[in-house]
């Protein structure tokens, strides 16, 4: 539809003003406030330091600019470095898991009539309405033998499972993420699939197609897009990764305190006093996440507006 | 933060190419005093005004403090129960200092003073009259809460170490009490044979100041100053040999490795699959509380020796009460420190919540810890903790580093066990780390 | 992807399929897929109740029962005795918690999709200066996750005065750029050009076009914002943990990691959170499963808050 705005400048021009201003201001004001004031503040900060006179500062302190060494000693942190990588393999393994498991799901549901699959999923996506923290106490539970029917149950089975070892707490992680959020992602999916068009059903069916086959060849390829897109975000918020290792920490000691970037600057921001540093780490992670994303999404070209 | 005017041009070039909010810029450009230690006393409450003091502590010490409040209606303590400092106690306080809304009072770990210092979170008591109570205290404590003369902290408790174990089951497998670390050896390998699920001890890859009481206790001094300059020492010949020793009971499977104080410990100390604990006094009320149905079975005994005869304890934990920067009333502050640490209701109240070993000069004589106690089998077993206390190394240091170093410490231990690589090769990589922290402090360090 | 997020103006389900849609399965098929299809989901059903389940079980358990019986059968229930723990401990903070929860929540949300609304009408709707700019920033904004915002805006928060109170929390919940981002695509797309000139030469405002005509057709879309800023709020966990240090400020979330960590001291806390963590999950739980359906316009953005 070909829209027709009142003209720019004149009466109706300005009233158009006051009306863009009182819709638009407050939004843009607290946007302002809680979004582009805190990364300039952060980024301020990161290119300062402190300085301190005598053995313990008693005789003062004195903020400097310091450049880039906070980004400098940032980089230099091997803990912080390898809480990227940390976090990277969290995503390629979850990511993939969830939304394997999150399409198997959908595809089964759809072959089940609605008041079956509306139980089912209903039942699936329950973990979602519970917040990350509580889940993670949850699990913890879980994890912890004396308290967990789990390790009791494979226990009896002459199965010694440690869900905080140094090379399982990180699948305890993963797991607690695709138990959070993969019946999400079945109702995003089986949005997606209710909108297939039924003629492409019935002309499988004609053709004689197997279940097999109509997941396969019409299914999967129309829900792909929806994937992607799911993927990206999802890579994108493991970037993110905080208040499930910390709630766990108290149970695990492989976990770190750097064991992913945020707990990093949440470590250097509140434990260690360095809040300059801390800065430094949070433009970094924003930088790399906004990075992340934009390109991602420049290459699959999602902005069409 | 102190010459926030330095920065302005920073700061205004910034705003100027509009990185920064207005409102954002505003705020900063508003001058904040430089941060110091202070010279003056602040104000006294106005006459006839309800002082109310916002107390942060991990010991769970509501009695004494509703005790206190029902004898002094003006100056009211209104009490929080934190995580423990070490887990995220010590964050919520500096990010409160940070944005200016701390507590009046908090309880701060002696080794984490000299941190609050280096960030002058603490009040100066000294303007406030406190070296009245001095004589109150015992020195080694009193001296923990001071700092270049100026007095910053209130005594509350040390944490003398013991050797707690389950006497029934010692009886039940015929082991006798080690005397000597040899024949703590010996016990754990003779716990092993008669029940071979069971581990004596349960070695923590996390336990940093566990293993810091315990290379105290062989005689090491990891940290110490020299003029304005730090020294650390973390892996002498002392720690070597102590760290030798664990690194041993590893190796031949006689300890449990994982960390204590978390629910699976609490179960295997309800089983008696952890039936001994090298732990300070305030373990007490630990093992209590999350294993009641073995009244009974437990019994205190000294540490073991590196020297057969000697009866060296060790320091692990211990705390004061500290006055923060964020007072407003610090004398009130300081007089409730000084009444909860040393009246000896109060005290009664807080050996009951398990608070350690009292800081007040004969705070032991005739409070609740003289008793003989039902739970550790009649024992008076506060009599090997009042040994224990008189036979504490009370030299020992700490940097304004110490929470750095343990995390440093603990993610080096924590990767060597589960690697099996060597625990001396772990407190290398944190001594050098360590030295980074202070270094990044813009402190002057040197490693021995 | 756009055309994810285009408002479901039509009923998802066609009216073809009006009368309860046939299933793909419906065609006779061997039941013995059926059955493993059967089989499937319901493990998986398992897997996703089970842990709710044992929840559910241990908050009537007392202290001794948690750690002494079987996890997923009851013990000596005393449900009754825990909740009275709960709501009394520390002079009844835990309902304190939960007060602030639904505050920081339920105000943050409605607040956030008003705002969402009232910009995204603007975006879609009017033509001026600047109109790409703001929304490619806000834009990026959606782009950019809540947690890397907390930190600095912790230490901008504290330059003003503003860290520790409700503000701290509020403030940053009343902005959502995926709320502005889907209601300028719906808006666009579903308030009708013509109908705002009609009411336009019928002499309303521009404010009133927005609060009578166009805030009424974009209500789909609001709902959406709506529960889905409900739940970021309400597991936005970093936020309050960096700005509240007053533990009557604290969202349940907080209040209960804190409670956690202290059961080392207090061993009864163990109990408390445990009880407490399924009184919260509770009416979450619940909601999600009752508004399942509204959780559809802008599915696929969802992702974002995973």
């Amino acid at each position: 539809m070909a829209t027709k705005h009142p003209p720019r400048g004149g009466p109706a021009g300005r009233r158009n003003g006051a009306a863009i201003a009182v819709l638009l201001g407050p939004f843009l004001a607290l946007f302002a406030l809680t979004f582009v004031g805190p990364i300039g503040y952060a980024m301020y900060q990161s290119v300062i330091g402190v300085e301190r006179m005598g053995a313990l500062g008693l005789e003062g302190s004195r903020t400097v600019f310091v450049g880039l060494d906070n980004y400098i000693e940032a980089f230099n942190q091997l803990g912080f470095i390898e809480g990227f990588g940390t976090v990277a393999l969290f995503a390629l393994v979850q990511v993939p898991l969830m939304l394997a498991l999150a399409t198997l799901l959908a595809l089964l549901l759809e072959t089940l009539s609605d008041r079956w699959a509306g139980l089912f999923r209903a039942g699936f996506f329950l973990p979602y309405g519970v917040p990350g923290v509580i889940a993670s106490l949850l699990w913890g539970f879980l994890y912890t033998p004396g308290t967990s029917p789990i390790t009791e149950l494979l226990g009896r089975a002459g199965l010694q499972v440690d869900f905080f070892g140094y090379d399982t707490v990180l699948w305890s992680l993963v797991n607690i993420a695709v138990w959070q959020f993969a019946g999400y992602n079945v109702l995003v999916l089986v949005a997606q699939l209710k909108a297939i068009p039924r003629d492409l059903y019935e002309a499988a069916a004609i053709d004689g197609a197997s279940l097999w086959t109509i997941a396969w060849r019409i299914q999967i390829p129309l829900i792909r897009p929806a994937l992607v897109l799911t993927a990206v975000f999802s890579i994108i918020g493991a970037m993110q990764l905080f208040s499930e290792p910390l709630v766990l920490q108290l149970l695990a000691p492989a976990i770190t305190d750097d064991y992913t970037p945020n707990l990093s600057a949440y470590k250097e921001a509140f434990t260690n006093n360095n809040p300059n540093l801390a800065a430094a780490q949070a433009v970094i992670l924003a930088v790399v996440a906004g990075v992340l994303s934009f390109g991602f999404l420049r290459l699959v070209g999602w902005r069409r507006t | 933060m102190a010459i926030r005017t330095i920065d302005r041009r920073t700061l205004l070039r910034w705003a100027g190419t509009g990185v920064l909010a207005g409102a954002g810029a505003s705020a900063l450009s508003a001058c904040a005093p430089p941060r110091r230690v202070a010279t003056e006393p602040k104000p006294p409450p106005p006459a006839g005004e309800r002082v109310e003091l916002d107390f942060w502590t991990w010991l769970p010490c509501k009695p004494s403090v509703e005790l206190w409040n029902r004898q002094n209606p003006d100056i009211q303590v209104r009490l929080r129960v934190i995580t423990a400092g070490p887990e995220g106690g010590y964050q919520s306080m500096f990010s409160a200092l940070e944005a200016g809304t701390g507590p009046d009072l908090a309880q701060v770990e002696y080794e984490q003073l000299p941190a609050f210092l280096l960030e002058q979170g603490l009040e100066n008591l000294s303007l406030y009259d406190v070296e009245q109570y001095k004589d109150d205290f015992i020195d080694w404590q009193w001296e923990m809460c001071s700092s270049g003369g100026q007095v910053y902290a209130i005594p509350q408790a040390s944490g003398p170490m013991a050797f707690y174990y389950r006497h029934d089951l010692f009886d039940e497998w015929g082991i006798d009490v080690p005397t000597t670390w040899d024949e703590y050896r010996d016990a754990a390998r003779a716990v092993r044979e008669a029940a071979p699920g069971v581990r004596m001890e349960t070695f923590s890859p996390i336990g940093a100041q566990w293993m810091m009481a315990l290379a105290h206790q062989a005689g090491a001094h990891w940290v110490r100053t020299d003029g304005d300059t730090w020294v650390l020492d973390m892996v002498d010949a002392t720690t070597r040999k102590v760290l030798e020793f664990w690194a041993g009971m590893i190796e031949d499977d006689l300890v449990d490795l994982a960390p204590i104080s978390t629910a699976s410990w609490f179960k295997q100390l309800q089983t008696g699959d952890a039936p001994t604990l090298l732990g300070a006094s305030w373990y007490d009320a630990i093992i209590k509380g999350n294993a009641p149905d073995t009244e009974g079975s437990w019994r205190v005994a000294r540490m073991p020796q590196w020297e057969a005869g000697a009866k060296t304890s060790a320091n692990w934990g211990g705390s004061a009460t500290a006055v923060l920067r964020s007072c407003e009333y610090p004398r009130e502050a300081a007089a409730f420190a000084h009444w909860l640490n040393t009246d000896p209701e109060s005290i009664d109240l807080l050996v009951k919540a398990g608070y350690g070993w009292p800081a007040a000069v004969g705070g032991f004589d005739g409070s609740l810890l003289e008793e003989p106690d039902p739970f550790f089998d009649g024992q008076v077993y506060n009599e090997v903790f009042a040994e224990a206390d008189r036979n504490i190394d009370t030299s020992q240091r700490f940097p304004p580093t110490t929470l750095q170093m343990y995390s440093n410490i603990n993610d080096a231990v924590a990767a060597a066990v589960a690697e099996g690589t060597s625990l001396v090769g772990a407190y290398e990589r944190a001594a050098r780390l360590s030295g980074d922290d202070l270094r990044a402090k813009g402190l002057d360090v040197r490693e021995a | 992807m756009a055309a994810d997020v285009r408002p479901a103006a039509a009923p998802q389900e066609s009216p073809a399929n009006g009368t309860g849609r046939r299933a793909l399965g419906a065609r006779r098929r061997p039941s013995t897929s059926r059955i493993i299809i059967v089989a499937a989901l319901t493990l998986a059903a398992l897997y996703f109740l089970i842990p709710a389940y044992w929840l559910a079980v241990a908050a009537t358990k007392s202290l001794g029962g948690l750690y002494g019986s079987f996890g997923l059968w009851f013990s000596e229930p005393q449900l009754w005795a825990n909740l009275t723990a709960l709501f009394t401990h520390d002079g009844g903070v835990f309902l304190r918690w939960s007060a602030n929860t639904l505050l920081y929540a339920g105000v943050g949300s409605v607040v956030a999709t008003l705002l969402a609304a009232s910009t995204g009408y603007v975006l879609a709707k009017f033509e001026f200066r600047g109109r790409d700019t703001v929304f490619n920033v806000v834009l990026a904004g959606v782009l950019l996750p809540g947690t890397a915002l907390a930190l600095p805006s912790f230490m901008l928060f504290t330059e003003l005065g503003l860290s520790n109170t409700v503000w701290a929390i509020l403030l940053p919940s009343m902005v959502s750029p995926f709320g502005v981002y889907l209601c300028r695509i719906y808006a666009a797309a579903a308030v009708p050009d013509a109908l705002i000139e009609a009411a336009r030469v019928d002499g309303a405002g521009e404010i009133r076009i927005f609060a009578t005509i166009a805030l009424r057709i974009m209500t789909p879309a609001l709902v959406t914002v709506l529960l889905f800023q409900f739940v970021s709020i309400w597991n936005n966990f970093f936020l309050p943990l960096v700005m509240l240090s007053d533990d009557r400020l604290y969202p349940i979330t907080l209040g209960l990691v804190t409670l956690n960590s202290i059961s080392e001291r207090v061993p009864e806390t163990v109990g408390l959170v445990v009880t407490g963590s399924f009184v919260a999950v509770v009416p979450l739980a619940v909601m999600m499963i009752v508004l399942q359906r509204f959780w559809r316009t802008g599915l696929t953005e969802g992702g974002v808050k995973s």
